[in-house]
Formats: structure tokens, sequence, C-alpha cells
């Protein structure tokens, strides 16, 4: 038997997990106190689950499987109030984004567990330097090919995306001029990009399989793709959005994950398409560097279109999929802050244009993350 | 001109400076030796050459070059209490209560096991009185310093620095309050008794708040600009400690409440946080070498058996204090064992204020003298051994911190 049996789920359930930044509250840079805030937190946990990350600096939280929007958002919350509780406890503030604006990447310190000291021997650098904030958003699959079949569909909308999270314009103190930077530190990984070109379960089986006996990987966990099965949990997981500013922009875009892969299967759109990979590097870059201004490549109509028009259409095409009247309400807030331009990135941008000073930007960050509410200071 | 006049004469006799300037740089490479040869904290070091280069050994830093280099002291200690000050977050202290009891705790079992101990060896309940409040203390230089070379950061680096902010505060005050039974011991008067400890608090007080309040505004003014805020800290520090000795109160309470209300009044956080930076390991191996030179080799061998009561006393009080309050705090048990580990030692803080009773009723401060000063030899050589020791086993330094 394989260790990939993909355990059946119900369709378009969804399931969340944030990175999260731990900062402190003197200058704001990021605290290695995820050991000390973790079994705090874990003590007072009602429902979902909080997980280390690699490094000390950051904190996993997970809700669990839910089936309409409105359900998932009050977990969020009631998540996002409970390691708030605990962070005021030891004096730390958590933040969205997807990356820390200042951070030095030679602070980092390494979670102790025997799989990061692993990865931190192997990858060297670029583990301390994999300090960035991601949201991965799970969608339940009836069965592995559905899920294949999905990846690939779904693959079509990965600019979509990383254009409506996008939360990491700065860097190591300074703007890389990219709308989503964190996505550039996850390229570096050689088994990152997207799922190889497989039909079906039986062929991605024996893709893995092949890969394991090479010894290139011991377990899914070491594919960084952009999209991966989840076989144990039954799902896929969508994991190119930074983590967002607020919960309630986190709990949006799965809203919008789980619209589009019911919208997906329910219209039998998509499946494999060898097209889309030729150009899906060069159209995730743009969204990454130019997020909702960027201008795609549509292979199929020879031409570009800006992402900006595709992603209204898109929310008005899947808005019918919804999964409740929070979910469609949650994605026509997705379209309205489309329209008027309003990012997370640009937010940030923003409120560095107002403070001029990155310390202030991550204060404000950890200030939106608790309230809720993206609104630039008076 | 019709010799060479413009020759020096021989024998040279170097000037204050000259010889200032040589023991600290003595200091610097036995501090450096310490750390590469047997692998202590570089405090130990300039500690040493302090002890063994000053009064009670060699000489060579006698009483006079010593009172000369008073000034370096004050100023290293000043710029060393504002940052510690700064680094007191009233707002945690006020949302996480359990902070304020711990603080509370660790300070008053520590003064009453250390007075309790100290009436036990006949030492009078003045004496024992004055010298428990000192015991409360823990050093922020060491702890800055240590912390600085370890690069620590984590829940125990934020407690200890807000809990030894806390406890010099309680000293500092302890002690100017019972300044008004010095005074009545020695029969200064009534008003004397009374005005003389207001007019230490009151005023330092005034010229904390009148700092902080200055330095705020200019840093609003200058902008983030941290190399301008940097001189503009330092002069503030400068004026500060200058006008505390000019007006006679307490350097040391007048920079703690500088640097607390400069930090927990900046509403709209003008001031960047202080990084001294490389100017900081000037100060520090002035303050230490120059503090080692104020404490004596003799005293340890005098009075030992009364230093390890005292020390024993101490460490007990802050450890039971801790073991109890700190993990309602959120602090982990053994993370709460090591903070207390991290609040032995002691060091300038004390020995300045010995300095200022013996200033007031010299024989008085030559027999608390006796006291504590012997136990702060045992606490700075051994505490930054033990602090450092603390922060590692805790994994609160950072990979690559060991230059």
């Amino acid at each position: 038997m394989s260790v990939l049996d993909f355990r059946r789920s119900e369709p378009f359930t969804c399931g969340v997990e944030l990175e999260l930044q731990i900062v402190n509250r003197r200058d704001f840079d990021l605290s290695g106190s995820a050991s000390d805030l973790l079994p705090l937190v874990e003590k007072q946990l009602q429902s979902g689950e909080v997980k280390p990350e690699i490094t000390q600096s950051m904190l996993e939280i997970a809700t669990s499987v839910h089936r309409v929007h409105a359900d998932m958002l009050a977990e969020l919350r009631s998540l996002r109030d409970v390691v708030a509780r605990q962070a005021e406890r030891l004096n730390l503030g958590i933040a969205g984004g997807g990356a820390h604006p200042f951070q030095r990447w030679t602070d980092r310190r390494i979670f102790a567990t025997p799989r990061f000291h692993h990865l931190s021997e192997l990858y060297g650098y670029l583990a301390k330097q994999f300090t960035v904030f991601g949201q991965h958003i799970h969608i339940g699959c009836e069965s592995g090919d559905r899920a294949i079949g999905l990846i690939h569909a779904m693959s079509r909308y990965i600019p979509h995306f990383i254009a409506l999270s996008a939360s990491s314009p700065f860097l190591q103190g300074v703007d890389t001029a990219f709308e989503s930077a964190r996505l550039n530190s996850v390229n570096a990984f050689p088994l990152s990009g997207h799922l190889p070109a497989v039909r079906n379960w039986a062929e991605f089986q024996t893709y893995f399989d092949s890969m394991r006996e090479l010894k290139v990987v011991s377990s899914m966990k070491d594919f960084y793709w952009d999209i991966r099965p989840k076989p144990e949990y039954g799902t896929i997981e969508v994991r190119v959005c930074d983590t967002p500013l607020t919960v309630e922009r986190a709990g949006a875009l799965a809203a919008f994950g789980q619209a589009l892969a019911r919208c997906l299967v329910e219209t039998g759109t998509g499946g494999l398409d060898a097209d889309l990979y030729r150009v899906y590097g060069y159209n995730r870059f743009l969204a990454c560097r130019f997020g909702l201004e960027a201008e795609l490549v549509d292979v199929e109509r020879r031409e570009k279109v800006a992402l900006r028009d595709d992603l209204l259409d898109t929310l008005q095409l899947v808005r019918r999929f919804a999964s409740d009247a929070s979910g469609a309400e949650a994605l026509d807030q997705l379209a309205e802050d489309v329209q008027r331009r309003g990012s997370d990135s640009a937010w940030l941008r923003e409120t560095y244009r107002r403070t001029s000073s990155l310390s202030d930007v991550v204060r404000s960050q950890c200030e939106v993350w608790q309230s809720g509410l993206r609104v630039l200071e008076p | 001109m019709t010799s060479l006049d413009f020759l020096p004469t021989f024998p040279l006799v170097p000037g204050d400076l000259a010889l200032i300037g040589a023991i600290l740089l003595v200091g610097l490479v036995s501090g450096e030796l310490f750390r590469r040869l047997l692998r202590l904290p570089r405090i130990s070091g300039y500690l040493l050459v302090g002890i063994a280069l000053g009064p009670g050994a060699l000489d060579l830093l006698d009483r006079e070059l010593l009172a000369t280099a008073r000034v370096v002291l004050d100023v290293a200690l000043g710029l060393i209490l504002y940052e510690l000050g700064s680094r007191l977050d009233l707002g945690w202290v006020r949302r996480n209560r359990w902070l304020l009891m711990t603080s509370v705790a660790e300070s008053a079992l520590c003064f009453a096991l250390v007075y309790a101990a100290l009436l036990w060896l006949a030492v009078s309940p003045l004496h024992a009185a004055v010298a428990a409040a000192i015991a409360m203390g823990s050093a922020p230089s060491v702890l800055l310093l240590v912390i600085h070379d370890e690069r620590a950061e984590g829940a125990l680096t934020e407690q200890a620095l807000n809990l030894t902010a806390l406890n010099n505060i309680f000293a500092v005050v302890a002690v100017t309050m019972l300044l008004a039974y010095m005074h009545l011991e020695y029969q200064a008067g009534v008003h004397i008794m009374l005005l003389h400890p207001v007019y230490l608090l009151l005023g330092s007080l005034a010229v904390g708040y009148a700092a902080a309040a200055l330095t705020v505004l200019f840093a609003g003014w200058l902008g983030k600009r941290e190399d301008l805020q940097f001189v503009m800290l330092v002069s503030m520090v400068l004026l500060a400690v200058g006008s505390a000795l000019a007006l006679r109160v307490s350097v040391l309470l007048t920079l703690l409440a500088f640097g607390v209300l400069a930090r927990n009044r900046d509403q709209r956080r003008c001031l960047l946080p202080v990084e001294f930076g490389p100017a900081a390991q000037f100060f520090f191996v002035a303050l230490f070498v120059l503090t080692g030179a104020y404490l004596e080799w003799k005293d340890l061998t005098l009075v030992g058996g009364a230093a390890l009561v005292y020390v024993g006393a101490r460490v007990a009080g802050k450890l039971l204090g801790i073991l109890v309050f700190a993990p309602l705090t959120g602090l982990r048990l053994r993370k709460a064992a090591l903070l207390g580990l991290v609040l032995t030692p002691m060091a300038a803080v004390a020995v300045v204020l010995v300095q200022m009773t013996t200033e007031i009723y010299p024989a008085f401060g030559a027999e608390l003298g006796a006291i504590v000063l012997s136990a702060v030899v045992v606490l700075a050589l051994l505490g930054p051994v033990a602090a450092q020791l603390a922060f590692r086993l805790a994994g609160e330094t950072r990979q690559g911190a060991a230059r």
C-alpha cells in the first residue's frame, strides 16, 4: 500500500492555516518567543490548533473544517483573540502580513524540532530566510482524481490569489517594488513551482514513488508547490497567499477559494492544460511584482489581460457558488477592494509614507490585526 | 626661545587623562582575555582589573584619580540607567498585574530575608535596613551588557529588564527614605530628617521629568533620524547627570525617572529605541573598571562569612519571589528559575548607593560598605557568569552572537 492513499473528504469544505508574526512591543522587530507563547495559547484553545513553525518568531494557527464562511470567520476571530490575550501577557505583538519589513534573517532562531533542524541543515540560509508568513487554504475533495483535476484547474487563478493577498512589499528594511516579495523566498527552494503534468491520482502516485525512490523527497511535505494535494486530509492546499493583515481578509480569501473550487467542479471547467503551464511562472511573477496592476498573458486568447478586470469577472462569476450569505458578502468586499485598489500592500506602503518608520508600520499592522479594520490613521 | 623648552622634561609624568586611558585599555584587554581564554563574560575581566589597580591593591588607580574619573562613572551609569528606564513598559505592567506582583514579591522578600539575616548576625537595625534596601536592586549594567553581548531576546529577557528597572527604583527610593532614620540616628534635627529625603525624591523626579519632556520634544522636532537622536540623547543624559549633581539630587533616581518617563510619555512615538551601539562598549568598560576600583579585595577576606550570608539571603529572597509569582505572568517554571539567576548580579548601583551614605555620614558609610561591598565583590564577579549561563540555558541568545 502506498502512503499516498487519498482520504475522501466532504467536497468544498474548507480549512485555513495562517502563519503569524510574533513581534516585541519595543521596536516591533520579530521576537523569538514561539516556544513561550505556544504553551499558553494551547491551554486556552477551544477549537482549532496552534503549531510552531520553522523559526521561533512564527506561530501558525489552524481552523477546524468548515462548510460555511460564517463559521470559518467566527473561529478565525476567536483564534485571533485567544492568541492576542496570551501574547499580551508576554508583552508580545501579533501581526499579519507576508513578511516582516525589517527583520534581519541572520537573527532568526530555528524552532527546536528534529524536522526543522534537518531542514535548516539541508537548506542553510534559505531556511532562515524562509521566515515569511503565508496563508494556506484547504479545500475538501471526494477523491484523488478530483484533487488532481482541481489543482490543474485552479492553477490558472494563482495570480488572482497572489494579487488578492499580497502583503509583503518590504523585506530586510527596503521596499522591494514587489507586491508580494514573500513568494521570492519560496522560489529559491528546489521543489517549488507547480504540480507536474499528471492527469490523475494513479499517475501522481507513480510520480511520487519515483521521486521517493530517487531519495529526492521522503514525504509530501518536501514539495513546496503553489497548490499541492494533501492526501491525509483529503484536500488540495493553496499555498501562494501572503497572510493578510486581518483575519477577515483571510476568511474572504478562503471563501473565494471555496466558491472558485465549487464553480470549477460544477461547471466542469479546467483540467490539465499544458499551455497554461508554459506561461505559469511568468504570470505568477507578474502578479507578485505588480499585484492588481499586472497584465497577465492569456494563452487561450493570445493577448494580455488586466488581472484586475479578470479578477472582478471571476469574483462575479463565482459569487453564486458562495457557501452562504456571509461568504457572498465576503466576495463582494473583495471586489470592492479590488475596484478601489485597496490591497494590503498598498496600505503598508501608505502607512510607511506617513510614518517614515518601518517599526511604526509593524505597530500599525498589530493594531489592524487586532481590530480587523484596515483604515488609515487620521 | 633659547633652550629646548618645548620638549617635555624627564622623567615623564603622565597626566590623569593618559592614565585613565591606559587603565581602560588594560581593562579592555583583560575583558577580551576572559572571553577568549576562559569563555567567561568580559565584565569579570574589567572588574578584576579595577580591583587589582585600585586603591585596595596596586594603587595605580588611587583615590585622587578615582575622584577625577568619577565623572566618567556618573556618565556611564547615567546612560545605562536611562536605557534601563526606557526598557520599563508601564503599559505592560498595568496590563499584566502579575508582573507587578512578581516585582513587589521578589523585592520585598529579598529585603526581608537580608534584613533578618543581618539582624541575626547582630548588625544594627539601621545598617541592616539600608544594606537590605541596597540588596533589592539588580545590576542594570551587568544585565544590559550581557544582553548586548549575547544579543539576547525573548520572554525572559523582557521580564528581566522590566523587573530590574522596577527593583532599582525600589532600592533607590528605599535607601533615600531610610536617610530619614540616618539623620535621626545622628541627631540632625527633625527638619533635615524630613526635608532631605523629600528633596531628593521630588528633586530627582522633577529633573528626570524635565529631561524626558525636553527629549520627547527634541525627538519630535528632529524626526526619526537615528544619528541625530543618538547625539541628542547622549547630550540630554549629560545634561541630566550634570543638573542632578548641581542640584545635589540623586543621579540614579533622576536618570531612571528620565528613562521611564521618556519612553512612557512619548505618545506619538517620536523617540527611537536607544541603540548606543559601539559607544556603549566604551562606557561599559569604564563603568566596570571603575566599579572594580571602588571594591576592595580586603572586603572579601575581612567579612567573608557575613558576605556569604548576605548573598545567600538575597538570592533566596529573589528566587523565592520569582518562582512563586513569575509563572503566573505566563513564564514557564524553568524560565522563571533562570530569571532568578539573571537578577543576582550587583555592581555599580550598589557601590554608588554606599558612596552616597558615606558622603553624608562617613562613619555610617564605612560600616555599611564593609557589609555591602564585600557581597558586591562576590555578586559582581559571579553574577555575570550566572546571568550569561541563564540566558544561554533559556535559549534566548542569538546564534553567532559569540564574536
